[in-house]
């Protein structure tokens, strides 16, 4: 795998070196110039509420005694170990994150080479369709699911019955909702498409032709060019949807009107920290459990990144 | 080999990565990112947090005000609505006249409004109570709303006295209902009841050729006492397969359900409020920490239990959620024969299209054991301790208290009995050609729930958290061993009541 940043041991190539040293920085300074004026809204506007919660996270305020406030260092962070809401929320959105993610990432990629397929006929056509989901508000299109995972007269249950199959209690079930709401998320997966579609016409066509030269049949040229090719486009919606996994809320919230059912399979910890800050008025643990969240997600953001320094290959180097 | 990244690049590159994750987390757009868009759901009354979609958030913000008197003259005072009634698109513009007028009658008052969707409510007057900036009235708000914020509100009863302000008509038992704040404060004033009984369809009544149940409470039906066991028999007999069999048939596919025969339709979601007609009682002991199952929520729910997975004549949630029953409208579709449901559930029964349109009528609330409890829902305005301005917001919610125009406006049933028949003639005039019995809502206003299923109990968003997760529980699970479940149900109760108060 080719990286900017390794070098030859030749004698001749420091200079070689350190004008793409140079290059380098010069790039990444104008990466961070373009991006200064978003980081400097980001300081301005968020690093108060963030420092604020970071505070709050070490008080027992409560959002009706505002002035009955208490320093009381790491409790929050103590009582979130043994709470039991905390621990299952983790555990929820872990499961989750573990059956959505593959499946989004699989999904969009797969979507995205079919619509970009030159075979298909109608190729925008179908990538409208497919990216229209997302202009539907979460809450308007999950109340349609819910209609549509109904066991009674929902029409998956009818479509599966058509075949002889029973379908499962989709929303009730403390198994099966899982699979309900990684299904719900397939409808939103339209953005990722759109990423995969350009990081997919971002390939270079000769390298196929001189694969199929070789002998490389399809499957081979996606597993051999494609992916490596697109795996920082790969490695970004993998982030994002991380991410996005472990905020989950809307969905949840509106499935159950924020009860976390069936049996708290749905309380993910996003919905929990909601409940513990702004239903039962604790903004103190609530604030403990953003940063707990909020660790969990850098943590394992830091972790891919490690991990895509070895598996990602970047065609212009990294940067 | 490969080049060890230097210092500053590292730490550059973590800033950068905690930027995008502080940036990714705080930010929504994402497709499946959470939004600030919660589920609208907007009761018709306070008395109730109705689970209807409404079609958007509404969010009035005050009008500025300089610090000072308000262009009356008069003393500004903050009137928050959002807590129940008051936000559904028809309240906004007579509520805004309402104020105009008001305003412009007199020179001592200025209100200003600020109208918040039900379903963000408590959280945004939360978010102004702990900012400081709290308003100085709310309302209408139920009993519900009322032990949401009971420590925050003033005890309106030093200034009742004060003022010599009475409201003659009014039963003083009524007045009494509200010293439920805080070391018995009372924390609101008579504006609107709203008792509860049966709604049934007729047209389901005749096709079964069933007579209709009594509207008299103590009546007899077909020569039985008019009570749940009756309302349980009728039920099945009201509860049809697709194959037109009714549930008391050997031939029942009960996987086939068309038609239903009663149900709780739109209360808070909780166990407490769903048994509410098996009588009344707190979740909590005198000692005010000792949590305990009342008899009428295990004996109510384990009749729903039977009802829903054993006779069939109540819907599972699923059921209860399907098109079958309008997505949740249950009475409003059609297909369910018997409601119970408060006077404000008037609101709706209108069969939306295609539904098809029904011949109803108001029943007796049936008794369990001999004795009839007919749960009573409330709405009333109320100020909070924080007002600097306790005489001027009081002068503001007594005129919101005696406001018929406020009465109409959300279709509140008047605490006065003087101003009910008036009430009445408005509520017919939106069904012609159906004839509905209002003794029966006025008979059913002297059996009330004493404690109401929404009293108060420590932690009561979380206890009710627990009471909707054991309802659900029932209504999605068949087989459970009750009494396992309401034993489980008393330990959470403790478990919530020893946290610290929120």
């Amino acid at each position: 795998m080719t990286d900017t940043t390794e070098v030859s041991a030749a004698p001749a190539a420091p200079i070689a070196s350190s004008r793409r040293f140079t290059a380098s920085i010069r790039e990444a300074l104008w990466g961070y110039v373009f991006i200064g004026p978003w980081l400097i809204g980001l300081a301005i506007f968020a690093a108060g509420p963030i420092i604020a919660s970071l505070i709050i996270s070490l008080t027992d305020f409560n959002l009706l005694r505002p002035e009955a406030v208490q320093f009381i260092g790491f409790d929050n962070y103590i009582k979130m170990a043994s709470d039991p809401n905390v621990l299952n929320s983790l555990l929820v959105t872990v499961k989750f994150a573990i059956i959505a993610i593959p499946l989004t990432m699989v999904a969009s990629l797969g979507l995205a080479v079919l619509v970009n397929s030159p075979k298909l006929f109608g190729r925008s056509i179908f990538r409208t369709l497919f990216y229209m989901p997302i202009q539907i508000p979460l809450v308007a299109s999950t109340l349609v699911w819910i209609g549509f995972l109904n066991t009674e007269t929902g029409w998956l249950n009818g479509i599966l019955a058509v075949f002889g199959i029973t379908g499962p209690d989709w929303i009730n079930s403390t198994v099966w909702i899982y699979p309900a709401l990684s299904l719900i998320g397939l409808w939103g997966i339209g953005n990722l498409m759109l990423i995969n579609i350009a990081g997919l016409q971002s390939v270079p066509s000769e390298l196929y032709e001189a694969a199929r030269i070789d002998g490389a049949g399809p499957w081979k040229m996606f597993r051999r060019i494609t992916i490596p090719l697109m795996s920082p486009i790969l490695l970004y919606n993998l982030v994002i949807s991380l991410i996005v996994t472990f905020q989950y809320f809307t969905q949840a919230y509106t499935m159950t009107n924020g009860r976390g059912d069936p049996d708290n399979a749905t309380l993910f910890i996003n919905l929990n920290l909601f409940r513990e800050a702004f239903q039962f008025n604790r903004m103190g643990y609530g604030a403990a459990i953003a940063w707990l969240l909020f660790v969990i997600v850098l943590v394992l953001t830091l972790l891919l990144f490690a991990f895509a320094r070895k598996r990602v290959y970047y065609a212009g180097g990294e940067s | 080999m490969l080049q060890t990244r230097s210092g500053p690049r590292a730490l550059i590159a973590l800033i950068g990565v905690v930027a995008l994750v502080v940036a990714a987390c705080g930010g929504t757009t994402a497709s499946t990112a959470p939004s600030a868009a919660a589920p609208s759901a907007a009761a018709p009354s306070t008395a109730a947090a109705t689970p209807l979609p409404s079609p958007s958030v509404v969010i009035v913000t005050p009008e500025p005000v300089a610090a000072g008197p308000g262009p009356n003259g008069g003393v500004v005072v903050r009137w928050f609505i959002g807590l129940g009634a008051g936000t559904q698109p028809q309240h906004l513009g007579p509520e805004a006249e309402w104020v105009k007028s008001y305003n412009d009658s007199q020179k001592d008052v200025y209100i200003i409004m600020e109208i918040v969707d039900n379903s963000i409510a408590a959280a945004q007057l939360k978010t102004e109570i702990a900012g400081g900036n709290p308003p100085d009235i709310i309302g209408p708000v139920g009993i519900e709303g009322l032990n949401l914020f009971r420590d925050q509100l003033q005890d309106l009863a030093p200034l009742v006295e004060s003022t010599g302000y009475t409201q003659p008509g009014v039963d003083p038992k009524l007045a009494e209902f509200f010293k439920i704040g805080e070391g018995g404060a009372q924390i609101g004033l008579p504006f609107a009841v709203y008792p509860s009984y049966l709604f049934y369809n007729k047209d389901l009544f005749d096709e079964a050729d069933l007579p209709y149940p009594p509207s008299k409470i103590g009546e007899m039906y077909e020569g039985k006492p008019w009570d749940m066991e009756a309302v349980r028999q009728l039920g099945m007999k009201l509860t049809v397969d697709k194959n037109g069999n009714d549930a008391t048939s050997a031939d029942f596919d009960p996987e086939n359900i068309v038609q239903w025969g009663f149900d709780v339709q739109y209360h808070d979601g909780s166990a407490r409020a769903e048994t509410a007609m098996f009588g009344a009682g707190s979740p909590v002991a005198d000692d005010g920490k000792t949590a305990q199952v009342p008899d009428y929520i295990a004996n109510g729910e384990k009749w729903f239990n039977a009802g829903i997975w054993t006779d069939h004549f109540i819907p599972t949630a699923n059921q209860v959620a399907s098109t079958l029953l309008n997505g949740g409208g249950e009475f409003a579709s059609g297909n369910l024969a018997m409601n119970e449901g408060h006077t404000w559930f008037t609101c709706c029964i209108t069969p939306t299209a295609p539904a098809k349109p029904f011949d109803f009528g108001f029943a007796a609330p049936p008794a369990y054991n001999g004795v009839t409890t007919a749960p009573l829902h409330v709405d009333t305005f109320s100020m909070l301790k924080t007002t600097k301005v306790a005489d001027a917001a009081f002068k503001a919610l007594t005129a919101m208290v005696a406001s018929p125009e406020l009465l109409t406006i959300y279709g509140a049933m008047p605490a006065d009995p003087a101003k009910q028949d008036a009430w009445f003639d408005s509520i017919d005039k939106n069904f012609p050609g159906v004839k509905l019995d209002w003794d029966v809502v006025q008979e059913a206003l002297g059996y009330p729930d004493i404690p109401n299923n929404q009293s108060y109990v420590p932690n009561y968003g979380e206890a009710k958290a627990a009471f909707q997760a054991f309802q659900n529980k029932v209504r999605t699970t068949p087989g459970l061993d009750m009494d396992a479940e309401l034993a489980a149900l008393k330990t959470t109760l403790q478990g919530i009541f020893d946290k610290p108060a929120n």
